[in-house]
């Protein structure tokens, strides 16, 4: 094998001797014994059954189940999140993120579905990546946000801008051109669908490629000149879009806009200037949207933006657990300190959790048929994507 | 400007932000020692610690760590041949062969310094990049992109010392096996046979310890006696430092390559770390020992991944775009502190900026320093006999990769290349142009695929950028034509001594049935990969079948040339070796190992495997195993309290 060592090695080192059978037999089975003895034992030792209903948290660990990789932004949103709530909750439970990365989202989300503990200590973060294909109804998804309980959402919202280079100073830029306006998006049976929805119910002229590998790529690639239409959420906008509207580079044309308690499309509160995609029909085709296509994206709106990011508890679990759950983020979500602070993570959203959240979620996250099938028709005709 | 940078390097004279500093660098250093888990490891850890704090002394501690994990993560690839990150696999070619030859403290030397070089010339590009960074990256679009991904994709040529044939088929498997997950561009599912599992690819660090790391095991681990002699060469540090003087063209190359890969958004370390090695040895005149201990082969790439973490905070700090995991996670921490990454980063946070400058000069330094004066100790690591270490290992290196994801499925792939990984090395087959193909294979389709739908026809061939790369690309390709042409007159004109060659020791199994049976093996997958792509969307299809049809022609020339050496000499005079007999062994061990932890659990697994292997496989003496077996037992218990580490469930656990 080796013949440099082979030939340095002195004769007198012979090859150390085998060990009897009972020797080898007996150290085996101790360390096996012990092992065994840890892995039944040391789980219920460390982890003795959860006291959640007693309105108190103490000695307990609430334990966050992230199906995103670190460092994103839901993994950053969840854990300050985490931190912070675990800080109110009376009781001060320890704070256990995971991330169980893969199939963007849906690997985890199916593991929490199948095996969470309902006892108030299991908590699922959910975002964008992980509703979209539960929208879209694909086979491989094994979770669903109907058997499950919200105890705080967290929206965000976004804009739709373009490059000035490409000829575009309005809205009225977006429709009858000699030339599509190229969109450069990641994947369209992502978060990129909301956008898509929106095109598709203005009737602009966009020709879209996917593959890009974020959301900043792609503003990189709109300030080469490689791709002329873009979208950024709020908590980019400043990083991705402010300079380059300060520079006349791009134009913000409209925002996606945020639902408000009656499910009616406003705008956003952090673009109080900026036309709402609603408003930008009116101002493109001077009358209000109807129809199947804005019932799609006003569903699309509350699923990824406005109840965008949420955290969620097995449906079993104990009233009064997610009850403390709730009232803790609750007070959270109000304290100004903590509003002070997260600010920039929250990306200028206020944490929703008061008493008719659950009606207000159940509600968004019912996706009618009608919806759900001019979806999948879309993804077919328009890009060639077949749901499976 | 000026003023902010000297003010900035006053604030770190502070002792709590000294302290931070230093404790990042040990918890970056000890990330690093473990295999698989390296800096998103190390941040994951200091994370939690760093709510509460002021930002200053948040941003030391994670710079401290993050600097340096590169720097450790190389003790593991040059002493053992498992590497401690997928970018340390690349230091491992030559630093391993050096080891190996007794001389590991040089090796090292010359790691350690060039790692520190590396991140000070990376913390001073940092600098001067503020102003640049922005045209740099602009100035590189889809097409550029693309063809940097294409020369990466070129280095297997060059690596393949030797038998280019072998080279390049290692580069399309690589390629190949790198498209198997959700396609880049239509998100649809290729090669996952319908499994979840497999729709996110296979794992970069799963794919590289099994690769290089299990593999390597395998063909060691009969070895039940230390390494007795013990030449460190030369009269100690000086010397080191002298010898590493004489590379610093090497070491400056690297560090800049390093920094333009961190710059360019989804380059990442491990290609930038080849490309750097790549350039180290297509420049060189005399390319004979690269591969068997060639110190420019250790100090270009080595110097490079450390400033590619340097280069990868550009593009985090002034676009918000991170290059990888530890930034990403970076950057989520600037945002709880309410400092918005972006171009105005520079005019409204210059003070942070200067302070990440310094505390990552500094951690470079102070980083190699430490590992600088343990080198003897760790070198001494290689009197140990293989076989025992080879225990642990085995155990370590599961657990790490396992970390990434989660999954036991991880392990098994990992596994199954660690078994392929022993068959390409014992067979001559370089594994290195194998593990760059994997890494650039989605980058590479998924520049191609931008590239060809934004721009009209080969309008972006005429590209100045590009129009380099075509030059860099084609003209040595030529030039090396030109003298393979004439080598191979050469080698005709005396065919027969061939099998003579010395790099026959380190492939044993080289022209005989083993190498004939991978040729079909290689042909085989080609042939089945070329069908199965049949099935996938238009755009999905393109790239796997363009991979798997040069793939049928080259491993096709394989095949005929492993047919044509079968004829010549008639009776393989290698068949079933002691050595192979011994690999096959090692490998049920560790089969058993996993099929253990995936029934009963890691502990159970753990427990069971490394007494019994060091008892009956390394014959250690009693007293090491039962003292082996119970510090590991309780380094294990006390591991998930202590580091963001889960151990791996088996499914016996769902009853309990």
């Amino acid at each position: 094998m080796q013949p440099e060592t082979a030939a340095t090695e002195p004769a007198e080192t012979p090859e150390p001797p085998k060990h009897s059978r009972r020797a080898v037999i007996a150290a085996v089975a101790g360390f096996g014994a012990l092992a065994v003895a840890t892995t039944v034992f040391g789980g219920s030792l460390l982890n003795p059954p959860a006291t959640t209903e007693d309105g108190d948290y103490s000695g307990e660990t609430l334990q966050f189940l992230i199906p995103l990789a670190e460092g994103g932004g839901t993994d950053t949103w969840a854990r300050f999140i985490g931190t912070e709530l675990t800080g109110v909750i009376p009781g001060h439970p320890g704070f256990a993120p995971v991330n169980e990365a893969g199939g963007e989202g849906i690997t985890g989300s199916n593991h929490f579905a199948s095996s969470a503990r309902p006892d108030g200590t299991e908590v699922l973060v959910s975002t964008a990546s992980t509703v979209v294909p539960w929208v879209l109804g694909r086979s491989v998804v094994n979770y669903s946000f109907e058997d499950l309980q919200p105890f705080v959402v967290n929206g965000t919202g976004g804009v739709i801008y373009a490059r000035t280079g490409a000829g575009v100073s309005g809205l009225e830029d977006l429709t009858d051109r000699e030339r599509p306006l190229k969109f450069g998006g990641i994947s369209a049976t992502g978060l990129d669908i909301t956008t898509l929805v929106a095109f598709d119910l203005l009737g602009a002229d966009i020709e879209s490629t996917f593959g890009f590998e974020g959301r900043g790529p792609v503003n990189l690639a709109l300030q080469r000149g490689e791709i002329d239409i873009d979208y950024q959420t709020t908590s980019a906008y400043e990083s991705a879009v402010a300079g380059l509207e300060k520079d006349d580079q791009a134009v913000v044309l409209m925002s996606f806009g945020q639902l408000d308690e009656n499910g009616n499309i406003v705008r956003d509160p952090n673009f109080p200037d900026v036309p709402t995609v609603a408003e930008a029909y009116e101002i493109l085709h001077g009358s209000k949207p109807a129809g199947e296509k804005f019932e799609a994206y006003k569903t699309l709106l509350g699923l990824t933006y406005t109840y965008q990011k949420g955290l969620w508890v097995p449906e079993e679990t104990p009233e009064k657990a997610v009850e403390l759950l709730r009232t803790s983020s609750e007070k959270l979500g109000a304290d100004p300190g903590f509003q002070a602070k997260a600010g920039k993570v929250l990306g200028g959203y206020p944490l929703v959790a008061d008493e008719g959240l659950d009606e207000r979620v159940e509600e968004a996250y019912t996706v009618s048929p009608a919806v759900r099938t001019y979806i999948v028709d879309l993804l077919k005709s328009k890009y060639d994507i077949e749901v499976e | 400007m000026l003023d902010s940078a000297m003010a900035a390097l006053a604030s770190l004279a502070d002792p709590s932000l000294l302290l931070m500093l230093l404790i990042g660098v040990v918890a970056g250093l000890v990330m690093g020692l473990i295999p698989g888990l390296g800096g998103t490891g190390a941040v994951a850890i200091l994370l939690p610690i760093t709510f509460g704090m002021e930002p200053p002394q948040a941003l030391a501690l994670l710079i401290g760590a993050l600097a340096v994990v590169h720097t450790s993560d190389t003790v593991s690839a040059v002493l053992l041949g498992a590497p401690g990150s997928a970018s340390a696999s690349v230091t491992m070619l030559d630093g391993y062969s050096m080891a190996k030859k007794g001389q590991a403290a040089r090796a090292l030397s010359l790691a350690f310094l060039s790692s520190m070089a590396g991140g000070i010339i990376g913390a001073v590009g940092l600098t001067l990049a503020i102003p640049l960074a922005r045209p740099l990256v602009l100035s590189f679009a889809s097409p550029e992109l693309f063809m940097l991904t294409v020369l990466g994709v070129a280095l297997a040529a060059v690596l393949s010392r030797g038998n280019i044939i072998k080279g390049v088929t290692a580069g399309l498997l690589g390629l190949l096996l790198g498209m198997v997950g959700t396609s880049p561009t239509t998100a649809e599912e290729r090669f996952t046979f319908g499994s979840l599992f497999l729709g996110d690819g296979l794992s970069l660090v799963a794919v590289a310890l099994g690769i290089f790391g299990l593999a390597e095991i395998a063909s060691r681990a009969s070895q039940r006696r230390g390494q007795q002699d013990n030449v460190t060469l030369g009269g100690g540090w000086f010397s080191g430092i002298r010898e590493w003087l004489a590379h610093w063209t090497q070491v400056i190359r690297g560090a800049l390559i390093g920094i333009w890969a961190g710059v360019l958004p989804g380059v990442g370390a491990t290609a930038g770390t080849w490309l750097a090695y790549g350039q180290a040895v297509a420049t060189a005149k005399d390319k004979r020992n690269f591969g068997k201990g060639d110190p420019r082969g250790i100090v270009g790439p080595e110097s490079a991944n450390n400033s590619v973490e340097a280069g990868d905070l550009i593009p985090t700090l002034l676009f918000g775009i991170p290059g990888g995991v530890p930034s990403a996670m970076l950057l989520g921490m600037l945002l709880t502190y309410g400092i918005q990454p972006g171009p105005s980063i520079i005019s409204d946070h210059l003070d942070l900026m200067y302070l990440i400058v310094w505390s990552f000069a500094i951690a470079s330094v102070l980083g190699a320093l430490f590992c600088f004066l343990s080198v003897r100790g760790l070198a001494k690591l290689t009197k140990v006999p293989f076989a025992v270490l080879a225990a642990g290992l085995v155990a370590i290196m599961l657990l790490g990769a396992f970390q990434e994801g989660g999954q036991i499925g991880d392990l098994w792939v990992m596994l199954i290349l660690g078994a392929f990984g022993w068959l390409l090395k014992s067979t001559g087959v370089p594994r290195a142009p194998f593990l760059i193909g994997f890494v650039l294979a989605i980058p590479l389709e998924r520049y191609y695929f931008l590239t060809d739908s934004l721009y009209n026809g080969i309008e972006w061939m005429a590209r100045p950028g590009v129009l380099v790369f075509l030059a860099i690309l084609v003209l040595p390709i030529l030039w090396s034509l030109y003298k393979w042409i004439r080598a191979r007159r050469k080698v005709n004109a005396d065919d027969g001594h061939r099998d003579e060659q010395p790099e026959d020791i380190e492939s044993p199994l080289k022209n005989s049935a083993w190498s004939l049976g991978l040729a079909v093996l290689i042909v085989v997958v080609f042939g089945a990969a070329l069908v199965t792509s049949g099935t996938f969307s238009p755009e999905a299809r393109l790239v796997p079948q363009l991979v798997s049809i040069t793939g049928l022609i080259i491993s096709g020339i394989l095949l005929s040339q492993e047919i044509a050496d079968r004829l010549k000499t008639r009776h393989s005079k290698i068949g079933w070796t002691a050595d192979t007999g011994f690999a096959f062994r090692t490998f049920t061990w560790m089969l058993g190992f996993l099929a253990i932890t995936a029934v009963s659990g890691y502990m159970i697994g753990v427990l069971l495997f490394v007494p019994a292997f060091l008892l009956i496989v390394a014959r250690a003496r009693m007293k090491t195993t039962l003292i082996y077996s119970a510090v590991l037992y309780l380094f294990l218990l006390a591991l998930p309290s202590l580091l963001p580490i889960e151990l791996p469930q088996g499914l016996v656990s769902n009853f309990i």
